[in-house]
């Protein structure tokens, strides 16, 4: 591991959740880092992070950005009981209450289409899901047809504005809406494989169906081709059996890499998931990664928010 | 002189029996005048019945629309022999009617135009019951070729489409559709009158039954009338509970569990019982314990009520089978939930703490107990059972101008809704009469292969009774049926034609629930078929008309 803590925490028990970055990142180097001690923000890519004073709550546990970030300024933090949004990059934020008692958020996700829909969702470990129309200000909770409310992880179809597809990884399964997560069923995913840690949706490179990655606890990395219809695992001999957080970087030439946080480190596939190879081995546990254009955030429990160069 | 009372007048029949083909025509004409009474009901632009009222003559008729309801008004149709037809034709539509919430007008003009049809072949010399064997064979071929048609119909433009070919009621078949596209086929729908002018939608969250406090001391918020609890532990006994030393090992195991708020769901508690927990709210600190009946009208209710309770919470129920008393309580009796709420009519619970997979298994065991019953009342339970376990449910407020307005557009919207269940079920087809258009390809093709005069005959009535209900909506729509088949004919496959403007429509425009229109059709062809069987009626004598002393 060649990378440099930019982050370290004060205390051992210190943990980062969840990293996020301005889709404009390359250009205005920000990015935020969602920990147990509270909510970072770096203005420069990460070299050196600022501790934001965002609620009397210092833990956040999630993190979503506007995906029109670069004009509206938007940013949404997960507290315990509640959510948190910004429309300045963070200086100033708003919170938007939920019923008592209050929830743990596991993740947040915002539209693709943010700027013209609003619409925004929250996994929630004990109350499903919510989700708001009006850009953060108001949470409803839509758990039609969802058994199992240990909301885990989120991911929201490529085409969204067309088929208003959603993923919800719980604790026992993969459920699917295909109306905005209005209504939840379960999907083909085998409830013996679950719980569903991570989600990560791509168009196929090849054109064609969209495919859904589902990393597990226990069972390693599944893909569908059919809309979660039937799954298939990955990499059975390369890739572990714990995946924790799935992402799909792109490099500057537009190639699009997956990548995969472990217990082991940072694993990536160039083919759609089919060959894996260890790109980073950590020392400790790592529970958080962020790869973005040239470089590779990833946190250290109880040590820091690490920032590596990648390939 | 005392004036004599005016007695009714009611022709005398005598006993006897009919023969052909006396038999035949009297069916066939008691058939045609029910269908002839609802025809001008079918499609968009539907003309309506009046119907003496039943209960006072002299009050102005029931202004009706929908073919089901018309049936179910007609008691007699006047000839004695007649009224055996038109009641095999009114036993037809009701069903339809009672069974879909929609297609009664179709399935009727099918009946009659297949009746019509093998009526005319069997007075030619054909044989009844050779005919009917192969019009349930062309029927096969008919439902296979609209199986072939039918699409998945998802999303609220296509949920509401389906619903304005129900209902005809544009701003209700959009909301019906949001709703639908939410609850699904199994969620739960209550359709309920509103103060104001408008509709509207309420969607509320967990699950909630219909039975509630046991007593108006447990409400805690005087001003919604209701008691909210955050993560309550929960006891479901199915046992009625009448002494309150009974209650005591309860409480003690849930002080000692550190358990803060406790609902009770017993089968009934009675006063001594109720006020020991109302005691134990005032005297034990840091507890609250609130109690509700069990939901339930017959044991079969509550049994069905407390298995599904136990799966949603978690609690282990405790049973009267079993032998069982509150006294006998134990820890996995406790069952929890992250939200519960009770007002004196009704509870709720939100957030089960049960077993995630179980919950999935037992909605998947119910719906295919669903799937296997014919029974509707069974299937009406059922099917209330899986809404409850959905986690969620839809309000539907009907508002209007007038308490007339608001009973019938309530009346219409409950109705719809079973037609939209079947819809989200099992699919949609092209409308306007176009699906049983399009299956006559399918069976032109069969006539042609077919050898046997009476098979053929078969096919040749259900071909061309497969149009008479598009016929018929052109004809109530004021447009020349031959015309508008002609400009279908010129315009190819993939058109269909809007009753309502008067114009040819992209296939899909139009939508109608499959299995309204395969249950239509099946049901027609059927009693169409057993009707054509019927070679003698018996007449018993007339019933004696109970008269009023003096």
């Amino acid at each position: 591991m060649d990378g440099t803590f930019t982050l370290e925490f004060a205390r051992s028990a210190d943990s980062l959740y969840a990293l996020a970055a301005s889709p404009d990142f390359a250009r205005d180097g920000l990015c935020f880092a969602a920990c147990r001690s509270g909510l970072y923000r770096s203005q420069d890519g990460g070299a050196s992070w600022r501790l934001l004073r965002a609620s009397s709550e210092p833990v956040t546990t999630a993190l979503a950005l506007s995906p029109a970030f670069a004009d509206d300024r938007s940013i949404f933090a997960a507290v315990k009981g509640g959510v948190l949004r910004s429309s300045d990059a963070g200086d100033n934020w708003f919170t938007a209450g939920f019923p008592a008692p209050p929830p743990v958020f596991s993740s947040l996700l915002a539209s693709p289409d943010f700027e013209r829909d609003g619409f925004i969702l929250a996994a929630t470990l004990e109350d499903g899901v919510f989700s708001s129309t009006d850009r953060g200000l108001r949470w409803q909770p839509w758990n039609f047809g969802l058994f199992d409310l240990a909301a885990l992880s989120l991911a929201m179809s490529p085409a969204w504005t067309v088929d208003e597809t959603v993923y919800v990884g719980t604790e026992t399964g993969l459920y699917q809406s295909a109306n905005g997560g209005r209504a939840w069923r379960h999907s083909g995913f085998s409830s013996e494989l679950a719980p569903v840690l991570c989600l990560a949706t791509a168009t196929s490179q090849a054109g064609g169906d969209m495919k859904i990655f589902a990393g597990t606890e226990t069972q390693g990395l599944h893909l569908s081709c059919d809309g979660g219809e039937s799954w298939e695992r990955l990499a059975a001999d390369a890739m572990p059996d714990a995946v924790n957080q799935l992402h799909l970087a792109q490099d500057e030439g537009g190639a699009a890499s997956l990548y995969a946080l472990t217990n082991d480190g940072v694993m990536q596939s160039d083919d759609e998931g089919r060959s894996w190879r260890q790109i980073i081995r950590v020392d400790g546990a790592a529970t958080a990664m962020l790869p973005l254009c040239g470089v590779i955030f990833l946190g250290i429990q109880g040590k820091g928010v690490m920032r590596l160069p990648r390939n | 002189m005392s004036e004599e009372k005016p007695f009714p007048t009611r022709k005398i029949y005598r006993p006897g029996v009919v023969f052909q083909p006396e038999a035949q025509r009297n069916i066939g004409r008691g058939i045609h005048a029910l269908v002839a009474a609802i025809r001008p009901t079918l499609g968009p632009t539907a003309r309506t019945v009046a119907v003496t009222r039943l209960d006072d003559a002299r009050k102005p008729p029931d202004v009706l629309d929908s073919g089901g309801v018309i049936a179910r008004k007609l008691i007699e149709m006047g000839e004695r022999d007649e009224d055996m037809g038109a009641m095999l034709a009114r036993a037809l539509i009701c069903r339809q009617h009672e069974q879909m919430g929609d297609g009664s007008a179709t399935a009727a003009v099918l009946l009659g135009a297949v009746y019509s049809g093998g009526a005319h072949y069997l007075a030619a010399g054909g044989n009844a019951m050779r005919l009917r064997h192969y019009l349930e064979r062309a029927l096969a071929e008919a439902i296979a070729a609209l199986d072939e048609m039918t699409l998945p119909v998802s999303g609220v433009a296509k949920l509401a489409q389906v619903a304005e070919a129900i209902c005809h009621d544009r701003p209700l078949s959009k909301l019906l559709g949001e709703i639908f596209d939410v609850i699904g086929a199994f969620g739960q729908l209550d359709v309920r009158k509103d103060q104001g002018r408008s509709l509207r939608r309420e969607y509320i969250e967990g699950m909630f039954w219909n039975s509630g406090l046991v007593s108006r001391d447990m409400i805690a918020n005087q001003k919604e009338l209701q008691t909210v609890y955050e993560e309550p532990a929960i006891v479901i006994a199915d046992f009625q509970i009448n002494d309150p030393r009974h209650i005591m090992p309860m409480l003690e195991l849930a002080v000692e569990q550190k358990i803060e708020k406790l609902l009770l769901i017993a089968g009934e508690l009675d006063g001594d019982a109720i006020a020991g927990l109302l005691m134990a709210n005032g005297k034990l600190k840091n507890f609250q314990v609130m109690a509700v009946r069990g939901p339930g009208m017959n044991p079969d209710d509550r049994q069905a009520a407390v298995e599904d309770l136990a799966v949603v919470t978690g609690a282990v129920p405790m049973l009267k089978v079993m032998g069982q008393s509150l006294r006998d309580i134990r820890r996995e009796n406790f069952g929890g939930a992250r939200r519960a709420w009770a007002s004196p009519h009704n509870f709720g619970i939100i957030g089960g703490k049960g077993n995630p997979r179980q919950l999935r298994r037992h909605v998947s065991n119910l719906q295919a107990q669903y799937q296997r019953t014919d029974d509707m009342k069974r299937r009406g339970e059922i099917q209330a059972r899986i809404g409850k376990l959905m986690g969620g449910s839809a309000t539907l407020w009907i508002g209007g101008s007038s308490e007339l307005e608001i009973e019938a557009r309530k009346e219409l919207a409950e109705a719809t809704a079973p037609a939209m269940r079947a819809a989200v079920k099992e699919g949609a087809l092209p409308g306007g009469g176009l699906s049983l258009l399009g299956c006559r390809a399918r069976l032109a093709a069969r006539l042609g292969r077919a050898k046997d005069p009476d098979e053929r005959a078969a096919y040749r009535i259900i071909h061309d009774a497969l149009a008479e209900p598009a016929r018929a909506i052109y004809e109530n729509a004021g447009y020349e049926p031959g015309e508008v088949f002609g400009r279908l004919t010129a315009a190819g496959a993939g058109y269909g034609f809007d009753a309502v403007n008067g114009c040819l429509t992209e296939n899909g425009a139009l939508l109608d629930g499959a299995a309204i229109q395969k249950m239509a059709l099946k049901n027609a062809v059927m009693t169409a078929g057993m009707a054509l069987t019927i070679d003698v009626l018996v007449r018993h004598k007339t019933p004696e008309i109970a008269r009023a002393p003096g």
